[in-house]
């Protein structure tokens, strides 16, 4: 028996203290997915809470022989999607093939990589970015990108067809090459 | 002209190694004579380098887990999603920010009252003498998808009893105030302030922020009564002064007459 599914049976035994122990173990990792999606602390802290919170209200629903890791982050992208930022109303959560077209014509709104170019840091402006696009797309590049999650798992855990996981990423990575370029040309690199 | 390739998406497939073993030969056949292709690709070379540039951040803003742990731990034990096993956790006392241990303490507070208030399940039967008394009675948030309304009403009456309290809070005269009077008032204040806590966190989960806002406003002057635990007239008008910096009692009537 694995360390985690150890502990997860010692939760379900009534030990407090395993869950203490479960948290510390991975919630670095699911800190980290999560300031990668909301790219600041304050949404970051509210996810991963939310993520805790779901992890100790369905371990029951766990299956044993499964890695915890791979049924953790099918519970972060969730928490993401499903995450309100606190400072407003965010309502572009809809997946799905309906909701696309309006997903891809939806930029957040957070300085644009103009102002962001404007000291020369290319990493910046593509994180600020990677925050201004729509939340389907934002965690299909984020658990792809930075995660390095198949596309297929990525499809499974959000109970959507892969095809659509792929425009996704596409249509994310095709506004990353813009605010590149931009950038470049701003910082007058020269496209 | 951007090349065909290129816009349907199969370079990024190729860059994610997500093609499989025929489709990707087929693409490095492509690269060779596409300078397009070959550049779009390093770009995509360029945003991973830049991006694993950045700060990996893994741990929240203080550094420190603890405050983290604490809220954790109060929402895990929090009546409206029934009661559960509080985990053990141990509460740091060293803390980066004074913000931190105050986030604690509110946490230890709200357990500390829910217990209390669990355990005796009848309203507060306020002293005649004061003119701010008010019920204080812990409610259960209506959990419903169409809950509005009950929302609508619960939160209201909230806010008038939190109100009454605020205002009497603004007016008292810290020089003449009795050690009798201010005890009153921290338990009227400690009573409000989970119910409030909860409030707040309904109000941004149902997109209300203008009323969240407010609410984390009186959440923050009912801590700091209830943090006040004997009567210290400097105390009082730090109270005061941020009752009338936050603007809290016209925040407080602008929400209820325009309605939430």
């Amino acid at each position: 028996m694995s360390a985690d599914a150890d502990l997860i049976s010692r939760v379900a035994g009534g030990d407090s203290s395993a869950f203490q122990t479960l948290v510390e173990r991975h919630r670095s990792m699911v800190y980290r997915v999560a300031y990668q999606f909301a790219g600041n602390h304050h949404d970051a802290e509210d996810i991963a809470q939310d993520v805790f919170i779901k992890v100790f209200r369905s371990l029951d629903r766990f299956r044993q022989d499964a890695q915890l890791t791979s049924w953790l982050y099918r519970i972060i992208m969730n928490a993401c999607i499903d995450h309100k930022r606190r400072s407003r109303f965010n309502a572009n959560a809809a997946f799905g093939e309906e909701a696309e077209q309006r997903m891809l014509n939806a930029p957040e709104e957070t300085p644009g990589p103009e102002e962001r170019a404007y000291g020369g840091e290319i990493g910046q402006v593509l994180e600020s970015e990677i925050g201004r696009l729509p939340k389907g797309q934002r965690i299909v590049f984020v658990m792809r990108h930075h995660q390095g999650m198949k596309l297929c798992e990525i499809a499974e855990a959000l109970g959507l067809a892969e095809g659509t996981v792929k425009r996704q990423l596409h249509a994310a990575v095709h506004r990353l090459r813009q605010a590149l370029r931009h950038a470049r040309v701003t910082a007058g690199e020269g496209a | 002209m951007v090349c065909d390739r290129h816009a349907s998406g199969e370079l990024d497939l190729y860059f994610y190694d997500e093609l499989n073993p025929s489709d990707r030969r087929t693409v490095e056949e492509h690269l060779s004579g596409c300078s397009e292709c070959r550049a779009a690709l390093d770009e995509l070379g360029v945003i991973r380098d830049a991006l694993a540039s950045r700060p990996d951040v893994s741990t929240p803003a203080s550094g420190d887990w603890s405050s983290f742990m604490t809220r954790l731990n109060a929402s895990l034990a929090r009546p409206t999603q029934g009661v559960m096993g509080v985990i053990g956790m141990p509460m740091k006392t060293a803390s980066r920010r004074p913000s931190v241990g105050y986030l604690a303490m509110a946490a230890l507070l709200s357990l500390v009252t829910l217990s209390v208030a669990l355990a005796l399940r009848k309203p507060h039967v306020p002293a005649a003498s004061s003119p701010t008394a008010a019920p204080v009675v812990v409610r259960h948030l209506p959990s419903a998808p169409n809950d509005g309304t009950a929302f609508r009403a619960m939160t209201e009456e909230h806010f008038e009893r939190s109100k009454l309290v605020v205002l009497g809070l603004a007016t008292k005269n810290p020089e003449e105030l009795k050690a009798s009077d201010w005890a009153y008032e921290r338990e009227l204040a400690t009573g409000l302030l989970n119910d409030t806590r909860l409030y707040r966190l309904a109000a941004e989960d149902r997109g209300l922020d203008r009323l969240a806002g407010v609410m984390r406003d009186l959440e923050l002057v009912l801590l700091q009564t209830s943090l006040t635990d004997e009567k210290d007239p400097s105390s009082i008008q730090q109270i005061q002064r941020l009752i009338r910096r936050r603007d809290l009692i016209e925040k407080m009537n602008v929400v209820t007459t325009t309605g939430l």
